[in-house]
């Protein structure tokens, strides 16, 4: 009953004043962080496989140094997409 | 079990990159019309250069292809095993194991023959899991007595024992290598289970098919010779082609047996044109022939449908192996004087 009338009490100053005062849950300065940190994770993980393919063809083959690391750093793109969003916000 | 994570990124793109270094078609093409010093030479400018110059001052001709064609299987299956981790090296292993079951049947051959040991040691081929010191011992004693003592700790000791009850009764060494035959390929399916998808799924169903190959190979020999054997001493668990009563039926009767096989699901349509060939000209070596071809191809399936998995690797052991025999073939055929259209007909190639 009493969250109902927060409820209430807390659309009544939204419909009042026409903005929010209490404190999101996240500032969007933090919300881009965790952003860039998960993006980098996956990125971290995506290369984890293919530079260990990459160091095995390397390996076999010298030659093959720059197209190795070309594909190893590809997924390091989505970690630079992230950091967009930090510019963005 | 060997624990922990598998590295099969690292391990398939090495064996990709060696599988694309074998012989293409038209190098065989070309081995064919060579002696055996041509083909020796050819072979230095290739892949096996290091085996051929370390081997070469010791032997000659077909001697030293054959010594360098083993050292070159060895190093490289050998390598398999030593990049690989994990729950992949478990499944490597298990396949390459077969040539510790080739290397005690060749010392237990050897001391049945009374070769002296360095002849013996020349015909190893150092792939599998059994370790130099090991063999170097087995290598050392004069009665299959002590290799089976030797081997005490490793899968083969239990049933080499019992084995040799029959072989001291006998003489014969069949129950021994029947016994290697069978531990072998018991084992290659040992808890598994029966994987319903993904790469698992495909190890276990080539596991089954080399299986199946192999008895119905058993089973079409023994029904052509029609020698008073017992089909159930030959029979290995594991396939899905036959059980043990199929076989026992099927040997007496040669084209019930080529029926049984072409009404199977699974291998009917791929060994199709082989038995129709059968059928008709019953050769049984162009038969066993289409099987290798079929397990190929079978292993090259497999490695495209998981590209990343245990099956590549697989697929790369198995055209290895195929592309050593090959070579084996052309030279001990020139140098007996085959034409080239026979010697063609020996290979497996795709």
């Amino acid at each position: 009953m009493s969250a109902e009338l927060a409820l209430a009490a807390a659309v009544e100053t939204v419909m009042q004043n026409g903005d929010v005062t209490e404190a999101p849950f996240l500032e969007a300065d933090a919300a881009a962080a965790i952003a860039v940190g998960l993006s980098a994770l996956a990125a971290g993980y995506a290369e984890r496989g293919i530079g260990a393919a990459a160091i095995g063809a390397i390996a076999e083959d010298d030659d093959l140094f720059v197209p190795g690391l070309i594909m190893t750093v590809l997924p390091e793109t989505l970690v630079i997409f992230a950091i967009v969003v930090v510019f963005l916000v | 079990m060997s624990q922990g994570a598998s590295n099969t990124e690292y391990v398939s793109a090495r064996v990709r990159a060696r599988r694309a270094a074998l012989f293409a078609d038209e190098d065989y093409r070309k081995l064919v019309r060579m002696g055996p010093s041509g083909i020796a030479r050819f072979m230095e400018e290739s892949e096996y250069e290091r085996e051929i110059n370390e081997l070469g001052a010791r032997f000659s001709g077909v001697d030293l292809i054959e010594h360098a064609l083993n050292r070159n299987l060895a190093k490289h299956f050998g390598d398999l095993l030593e990049w690989s981790e994990g729950r992949l090296y478990d499944l490597i292993a298990r396949y390459l194991r077969k040539f510790d079951v080739w290397n005690v049947k060749t010392i237990i051959r050897g001391i049945y023959t009374e070769t002296p040991a360095e002849e013996i040691q020349t015909d190893l081929i150092r792939a599998g899991e059994l370790d130099d010191a090991t063999l170097d011992r087995l290598l050392e004693v004069d009665a299959i007595e002590d290799v089976v003592e030797i081997l005490d700790g490793t899968v083969y000791h239990d049933p080499l024992e019992a084995a040799y009850e029959q072989f001291e009764e006998t003489g014969a060494l069949v129950p021994l290598e029947n016994a290697l035959d069978r531990e072998f390929y018991e084992h290659l399916l040992d808890n598994l289970g029966r994987p319903q998808e993904g790469p698992e799924a495909k190890y276990v169903e080539f596991l089954q098919a080399e299986i199946d190959f192999l008895n119905a190979r058993n089973a079409l020999r023994l029904a052509r010779s029609g020698a008073d054997l017992d089909p159930a001493s030959y029979y290995i668990a594991g396939g899905v082609l036959f059980d043990q009563q199929d076989l026992n039926r099927l040997v007496t009767d040669l084209d019930e047996l080529v029926d049984h096989i072409a009404e199977n699901k699974r291998y009917g349509k791929r060994l199709s044109g082989a038995l129709g060939q059968l059928r008709e000209a019953d050769s049984l070596i162009q038969f066993e022939h289409a099987l290798d071809a079929a397990l190929l191809e079978y292993s090259d399936t497999l490695s495209s449908i998981y590209p990343v998995s245990v099956s590549s690797v697989l697929s790369y052991i198995l055209a290895k192996e195929r592309e050593i025999e090959n070579i084996r073939a052309i030279a001990r055929g020139r140098e007996v004087g085959l034409s080239e259209s026979e010697i063609e007909e020996e290979l497996v190639i795709l």
